[in-house]
């Protein structure tokens, strides 16, 4: 099943909502022109590649990214999406950013959990070098028990 | 025979009238609470990246702002065209305003002969 550029659509549901928040209310879209939108929507995005692939191969490098992509938009005339790209780009980063210190948080609380059940053995005595030295004595205990 | 949908005379319809997918796109799992960021499945569109031959590789912020491009052009070829319905007193987007407005705008000039 040999898969052809032009195959590649992007969801028509998103292409058709997309659309209709753009227009002012009560505008409707045939189905041939949303198809048609859908269309150019992956030939634009081809194109972008292509033109941002270029930039890449200048730089040298093999991987595409984002600079490549908003040189691209230049490129092609559409200046206009330089600005909310930019933005775009920052929001994305900031998330991204927030995704991975989340995961980190999660980490360090589990730590945490494991430190405060250790702790709760140790109620009556407030002093922390005592904590310390019942946690080395726990081992010792369980060898006494093997002998 | 099957029902139309308001304002689509086909019989033939692939959605239901409200415009939600019958059945929902693959989504790339970065789509969660960043959805307000960009709509557009990121993995759809970083399968059109790598069709390119001459792509390699391409990193998770170049697609995603690809997919942000995307929609930022959906949203301006459809103003554009809707101002060549406008003119025709029509409320319904056809085809040929689209055509139009490849036609009058410049920018739109690489998309002629590939919407046939």
């Amino acid at each position: 099943m040999a898969e052809r550029p032009e195959d590649l659509n992007l969801p028509n549901a998103v292409i058709t909502r997309i659309i209709k928040e753009a227009l002012p209310d009560g505008v409707n879209i045939s189905k041939e022109a949303r198809s048609a939108i859908s269309r150019a929507a992956s030939v634009f995005v081809l194109y972008a590649t292509s033109c941002a692939n270029n930039f890449a191969m200048k730089g040298k490098r093999k991987t595409l990214n984002a600079s490549d992509v908003l040189s691209a938009m230049e490129e092609m005339e559409f200046q206009r999406f330089v600005t909310p790209l930019k933005e775009a780009l920052e929001a994305y980063r900031r998330e991204q950013k927030g995704k991975k210190e989340a995961s980190e948080q999660k980490k360090k609380d589990k730590d945490k959990k494991t430190d405060s059940e250790e702790q709760d053995k140790s109620r009556d005595e407030d002093n922390d070098e005592d904590e310390d030295r019942l946690e080395e004595e726990e081992p010792n205990e369980e060898e006494e028990v093997d002998n | 025979m099957a029902a139309a949908a308001a304002g689509n005379g086909t019989p033939r319809e692939e959605e239901g009238p409200s415009g939600e997918a019958a059945a929902p796109p693959p989504q790339a799992p970065t789509s969660v609470p960043g959805a307000r960021l960009s709509r557009l499945p990121l993995a759809r569109v970083k399968a059109l990246v790598k069709a390119d031959p001459d792509v390699t590789l391409a990193g998770q912020e170049a697609i995603f702002i690809l997919a942000r491009a995307a929609e930022l052009f959906v949203e301006t070829i459809a103003k554009d065209a809707y101002c060549c319905a406008q003119q025709g007193k029509r409320k319904t987007l056809q085809r040929r305003d689209l055509d139009n407005a490849i036609e009058a705008v410049d920018e739109f000039a690489f998309l002629e002969g590939t919407l046939d």
